[in-house]
């Protein structure tokens, strides 16, 4: 009896900390939207080759920027979202 | 023991401490966290990919400073002597059945069309008068300055051509890919 309490309370209890409210869900958004942008980048990309090859680059540098832009972006999201928070630290006792 | 700093690094990372049992020092990870970092390893993953289509617009749009596929095709149409000002000068662009018109419109500016009219083909010319581009098979009336319809039965605008000029020379320009 007392082995099995001692074995739940090293598995559960206050070792495991769950990650703060809506946190994971502020996490699954910026995935979402990323790989949304994602999608967009990959879109700019057939353009910008299309142009390319269709001989009508006059404007291909302004699709260039705004891959930057989202991929500035994502890094800005990666680097808000990838943040830790700080640990709630109980003193030990 | 030997590894038990890089675990415990690691585990402090994931539990917020060091590990108290064997077990945490072992596998040092939440089950709920461990999921939250498979998320954020998703995102950073998405991050790195967006960078790589970045770079690969990025590479196209070098490429085409370096190595542009396309020429530029040219031909000489008149010199800026042989137009008077409000003046036309008729020539074949792009190929020799295609009728085109060069102005020289009365503030100075060159323009050149398709002197095909949009309505039914019939051949435009310039009025320099009226100062009008006018087909003479239904009265249809073009703008010398923008090409654009003004009256009669023309819906379309003529095709403009581009024109360079080098000295004193006038050249019609057509880009085209290789």
């Amino acid at each position: 009896m007392n082995n099995t309490r001692s074995i739940l309370s090293e598995t559960t209890g206050d070792v495991e900390r769950s990650p703060s409210p809506g946190q994971v869900a502020t996490v699954l958004t910026g995935l979402a939207i990323g790989i949304l942008l994602m999608g967009i980048q990959l879109w700019l990309l057939t353009i910008a080759l299309d142009l390319y090859l269709g001989g009508q680059d006059t404007y291909i540098w302004l699709l260039a920027v705004i891959s930057g832009l989202v991929f500035l972006g994502g890094l800005l999201v990666l680097r808000v979202l990838t943040r830790r928070p700080r640990s709630q630290t109980r003193p030990r006792r | 023991m030997k590894s038990e700093n890089g675990i415990s690094r690691k585990g402090r990372g994931v539990l917020g401490r060091r590990p108290r049992t064997r077990w945490q020092a072992e596998f040092p990870y939440h089950w709920d966290g461990d999921e939250q970092v498979s998320r954020r390893e998703l995102l950073r993953f998405a991050v790195m990919a967006s960078g790589t289509l970045f770079a690969a617009t990025a590479g196209i749009v070098i490429l085409s400073y370096l190595n542009p596929l396309r020429t530029v095709r040219r031909q000489a149409i008149a010199s800026t002597s042989e137009v008077p000002r409000n003046g036309a000068h008729y020539f074949q662009y792009p190929t020799a059945e295609d009728e085109a018109v060069l102005l020289h419109l009365p503030e100075g500016r060159f323009v050149a069309y398709s002197s095909k009219c949009t309505h039914l083909s019939c051949a435009v010319y310039y009025d320099s008068q009226r100062q009008l581009l006018v087909c003479p098979c239904h009265e249809g009336v073009f703008d010398p300055r923008t090409g654009a319809p003004l009256a009669g039965p023309p819906q379309r605008s003529l095709p403009s051509i581009t024109l360079s000029q080098e000295g004193t020379m006038v050249f019609a320009e057509q880009e085209m890919p290789q």
